[in-house]
């Protein structure tokens, strides 16, 4: 599949420059077009054909990710995306704060354009099939003016940042309550954790992003991640459609399960949390 | 909000909210627009953009600072909030 990337252009900014310098280099490695934010913006139907046929990357700026919410209201599903500033921080390399790029900000767009093409170019893995986990039969129902949420009654906990675990033969799997993704709307892309990563209880295990907001997943429990929902991560409407079964995010080998348990939370009470969560907003 | 609690703990005691870089922030509101809780707040008396309600904040959350460009909100260390949560409720028992 082609590439179609859109980059923020941010022309008031360092980012918005090293940015664009990421997307022409990466467009020239990997192959692929590179689609203008503001035309884009303006005149979405001038891309219609571009975004049906290829996959979306985004190469945001700054936190304010430009590029990432115009991909979200136009309800366009990501394939990859990478931001300036997160890898300045994770890469170790800081750029000058000048708006034509510096020696430093442009081996920091050579660096991030090259990971990009190298995942761009990667084979896809063949995931392997996720072990089959019955789904929640029994719901409670919080209802709030028109918005029904769904809480399972049994084997799940919550945490209060409305995260959810459920463990079955020694893998705790976790995601987001049918609360949170009713609130996120429509989930434009998750970004998964490293399998291998060792996770604190409340510890970030990925976020997921709408055109709303960032969200940080906050592990219910500590251990180590040891598979991600691939299906999910292609495929992020997933969690919308079904946060307790098939858009599970993550699955965690747990290190002290009844030491987390202690400070989560049932679905009865979890409920409450709702409940008050939905009146105050 | 006295009676709001986070992991049975008194929401007042856990000191998790935003502060804000005044050096970084440019002004920008995306972080008062975002914010469904109200924890910031503009002031005619006052030009910057205030940490009004700190408590409303909710604890873990750092959507804020992941909407913000100039990277201008900062969060206390969660690990030491944990820790301090962990704390209240061993003596509440």
């Amino acid at each position: 599949m082609k590439h179609a990337i859109l980059s923020c252009t941010g022309l008031d900014k360092p980012e918005g420059s090293l940015a664009r310098e990421v997307a022409i280099r990466a467009a020239e490695a990997a192959g692929g077009e590179i689609i203008c934010p503001v035309l884009l913006n303006r005149a979405p139907a001038r891309y219609r054909k571009t975004l049906s046929e290829c996959a979306l990357v985004i190469v945001d700026g700054c936190s304010t990710r430009c590029a990432s919410r115009l991909a979200g209201a136009l309800d366009a599903q990501v394939a990859r995306k990478v931001s300036i500033s997160d890898a300045a921080k994770t890469l170790r390399m800081p750029f000058e704060p000048t708006l034509r790029p510096g020696t430093g900000g442009m081996a920091l767009a050579q660096a991030v354009a090259d990971q990009l093409v190298r995942d761009l170019n990667a084979p896809a893995v063949a995931a392997e099939p996720p072990s089959v986990w019955e789904a929640p039969v029994e719901f409670l129902v919080v209802t709030h003016d028109k918005f029904e949420f769904r809480i399972p009654l049994v084997d799940y906990l919550f945490n209060e940042n409305d995260c959810w675990v459920r463990v079955s033969g020694g893998a705790a799997r976790v995601g987001i309550s049918d609360y949170m993704q009713q609130r996120l709307t429509d989930i434009s892309f998750f970004n998964p954790p490293q399998p291998g990563a060792v996770i604190e209880q409340f510890g970030e295990v990925g976020t997921l992003e709408s055109a709303k907001a960032v969200f940080e997943i906050v592990s219910p429990v500590s251990g180590t991640v040891v598979a991600v929902n691939a299906a999910a991560a292609d495929n992020s409407a997933l969690i919308n459609e079904d946060p307790y079964g098939a858009g599970w995010l993550v699955e965690i080998k747990p290190a002290s399960l009844e030491q987390d348990a202690a400070l989560l939370v049932d679905g009865a009470a979890y409920a409450e949390i709702v409940k008050r969560k939905a009146a105050e907003e | 909000m006295a009676d709001v609690t986070f992991m049975g703990v008194p929401r007042e005691k856990i000191p998790w909210f935003p502060t804000i870089d005044y050096a970084k922030c440019t002004f920008c509101m995306e972080c008062d627009a975002f914010c469904p809780h109200h924890v910031f707040e503009r002031r005619e008396s006052d030009p910057r953009l205030l940490v009004a309600n700190p408590n409303n904040c909710v604890v873990f959350c750092r959507a804020c600072a992941k909407t913000c460009g100039p990277d201008a909100l900062l969060f206390p260390d969660k690990p030491a909030i944990i820790a301090l949560i962990k704390r209240v409720r061993e003596e509440a028992k």
